[in-house]
């Protein structure tokens, strides 16, 4: 019997939930795959986060900073699990440097993978060089200039593509990514304040800007920094001589196809499951849903389950979700973890 | 061979000439129709500024297309071709061409304001229609509104003179709306000749029908005369309010200003 918990994975879910278990005094192996921990935020260099506005290195920085102080927490970077025996309460862990561990609780924060948009040949990416994702924009963002990858021009104007991987059954993803469209208004404000000529068009379906992101972003950036709302999906993008991209599609609302010129074209790239996900439910021995994010146990009393018993898991594992979300869902895993490793000792007493 | 369903092709669209030459092969005759593209090429990413320059117009960005103006509208009862919603949108991305193959009903809004008490987003439709029924006649693409040269000739007499002749603004306004033709007492004869509606009001305020019918004491007694003379002598002479001088010029100047300001 073991009371010391397995994190696996260092972005905000798993950082959360590291912080979480060591806050009421038990140990902590947390486990990261990649060689800097901070996940997604910080792999992917966003910019501002949503809704806190602050900087992705400075708000994920300091749960990293946190985690790294804290002498209840063992941090394993560059490394992955690869062996997983024993029951809940006594799991025996093998790691892939060569460490064993012996835990009673497995908590999984493995996340996401973003859409590759070359699986969206049609909209261009990696055919044009100013075709780019929300993640290679947000990183423009950062570098505080906004400028068309070809030539260095100034963009004119930038289309800001939703749904790119997500909510389309032709490539497999039949589900929202929720996050992008909030995502998307937000950057067309952090475009139109760094390169104020730039006009923002927004291509959508629908806007599901959800909650108290309604009036923040969507509202703000319509009123405030004048994003234009096309409804419309883009069926092509294409070059025209002069070398601008053109947006190809039919406008819903004016019921009329449109062939517009446009800089920059982004993609708002959808979350998919975890490429690593096969072998996460293999190595794990945990299920997984439909779409192939991690499924969930029984939700309502035994919030967070996996499919394994003593093995919990949260954030965007479960599916897509955003970063606050992921940080609560962490918690409440050391929460379970925690919890559960407790009324075994007191069965056992 | 001929188009067939010409019925389902926008008629702006069908282009027939007598002789058509299309890379150097002579198509008159039966291949001589070509139907233009429907596709919309680009926006005019300024328009929207235009708009929110007229008065009513300044909330435009605000709409999210939720359609409630279009639902609550008084016109869309009647007119399904009535439609704000969709104007918003056109004024939105720029799209004038569109706009202006309506611009034979926008200015039809009865100003209801269901639309403004209905909308979500505080974007005030009915100012949207007002804004764009001005910008339409403004930029010359309508007929001037009968109310229009209405209220320039109102105008244009206060301006010119501090002050307004009844008459004088009748008969400017029927004639510049080809009523009648001709101003002063001319046309004040022509009006009574050919406006039925205009000689029935003329003859009871002056009770001219107490006269027709012999009852001269009677009219004398109510006829106002003293009104009459008055009306009349200001047909030729026009007097302009005291102390009036450049005031005329510094308003219209002023008025100039303001136009260019918001309009550019």
């Amino acid at each position: 019997m073991s009371d010391t918990v397995l994190v696996v994975g260092a972005g905000p879910t798993g950082l959360s939930a590291a912080a979480g278990v060591a806050s009421v005094g038990k140990k902590v192996i947390l486990v990261e795959k990649e060689n800097v921990l901070g996940g997604a935020p910080i792999l992917s260099g966003y910019a501002k986060l949503v809704p806190s506005g602050e900087w992705a290195k400075d708000a994920i920085g300091r749960m990293v900073k946190r985690v790294e102080g804290d002498s209840n927490i063992t941090i394993h970077k560059g490394t992955k699990v690869t062996k997983v025996d024993g029951d809940a309460g006594n799991f025996n862990v093998t790691l892939s440097n060569g460490t064993t561990v012996n835990v009673g609780a497995v908590i999984l924060g493995t996340g996401f993978t973003h859409f590759d948009s070359i699986n969206k040949p049609e909209w261009g990416f990696g055919t044009f060089e100013d075709v780019l994702t929300t993640t290679q924009m947000e990183q423009m963002v950062a570098t505080g200039k906004i400028t068309c990858p070809s030539d260095g021009r100034v963009p004119e104007r930038v289309a800001i593509l939703l749904c790119v991987g997500s909510r389309d059954r032709q490539i497999g993803r039949e589900w929202c990514s929720k996050i992008c469209c909030t995502v998307s208004t937000n950057l067309a404000m952090e475009i139109k304040e760094l390169s104020p000529t730039t006009d923002v068009f927004i291509y959508y379906m629908d806007i599901r800007t959800f909650g108290l992101y309604e009036d923040k972003f969507y509202w703000k950036s319509q009123e405030e920094f004048k994003t234009k709302f096309v409804k419309a999906r883009i069926a092509e993008v294409t070059k025209s001589p002069d070398g601008r991209l053109l947006v190809k599609g039919e406008d819903t609302l004016v019921k009329r196809p449109i062939i517009i010129p446009m800089d920059i074209v982004v993609h708002a790239v959808g979350m998919d499951p975890n490429e690593d996900n096969p072998e996460i439910s293999k190595t794990f021995g945990v299920g997984l849903e439909k779409h192939g994010f991690l499924e969930r146990g029984e939700h309502y009393t035994s919030t967070f389950s996996s499919t394994r018993r003593g093995v919990y898991v949260g954030g965007s594992a479960l599916g897509p979700d955003d970063i606050d979300t992921c940080i609560s869902h962490g918690l409440a895993m050391a929460m379970r973890a925690v919890g559960d490793l407790n009324a075994m000792v007191q069965k056992a007493a | 061979m001929a188009i067939h369903e010409k019925s389902l092709i926008d008629p702006a669209r069908l282009v027939t000439s007598e002789k058509l030459v299309v890379d150097g092969v002579d198509v008159s005759g039966h291949w001589n129709t070509m139907i233009l593209p429907r596709t919309l090429r680009d926006y005019d990413a300024d328009f929207e500024k235009v708009i929110q320059g007229y008065a009513g117009g300044e909330n435009v960005h605000r709409c999210w297309q939720c359609g409630s103006c279009t639902n609550s509208c008084t016109m869309y009862g009647q007119n399904t071709d009535f439609n704000p919603r969709y104007w918003i949108y056109l004024t939105r991305l720029g799209l004038k061409d569109e706009l202006l193959k309506d611009k034979e009903i926008i200015w039809q809004c009865v100003s209801c304001n269901r639309c403004t008490n209905i909308c979500p987003k505080d974007v005030r439709p009915e100012g949207v229609m007002k804004a764009l029924a001005h910008w339409i006649e403004h930029e010359g693409f309508g007929e001037k509104s009968k109310s229009s040269i209405f209220d320039e000739e109102f105008a244009r007499q206060c301006l010119d003179r501090g002050r307004i002749e009844d008459m004088e603004v009748l008969t400017g306004f029927f004639s510049q709306t080809k009523q009648i033709s001709g101003t002063g007492i001319g046309g004040l004869l022509d009006a009574i000749n050919k406006l039925a509606w205009f000689k029935e009001l003329v003859f009871r305020m002056s009770k001219a029908n107490d006269l027709f019918s012999g009852k001269i004491m009677r009219f004398l007694t109510r006829t106002p005369i003293s009104a009459q003379i008055h009306m009349g002598l200001a047909m030729f002479v026009k007097p302009r309010t005291k102390s009036w001088g450049r005031t005329g010029d510094v308003l219209r100047q002023y008025i100039k200003e303001q136009k260019e300001a918001a309009h550019g």
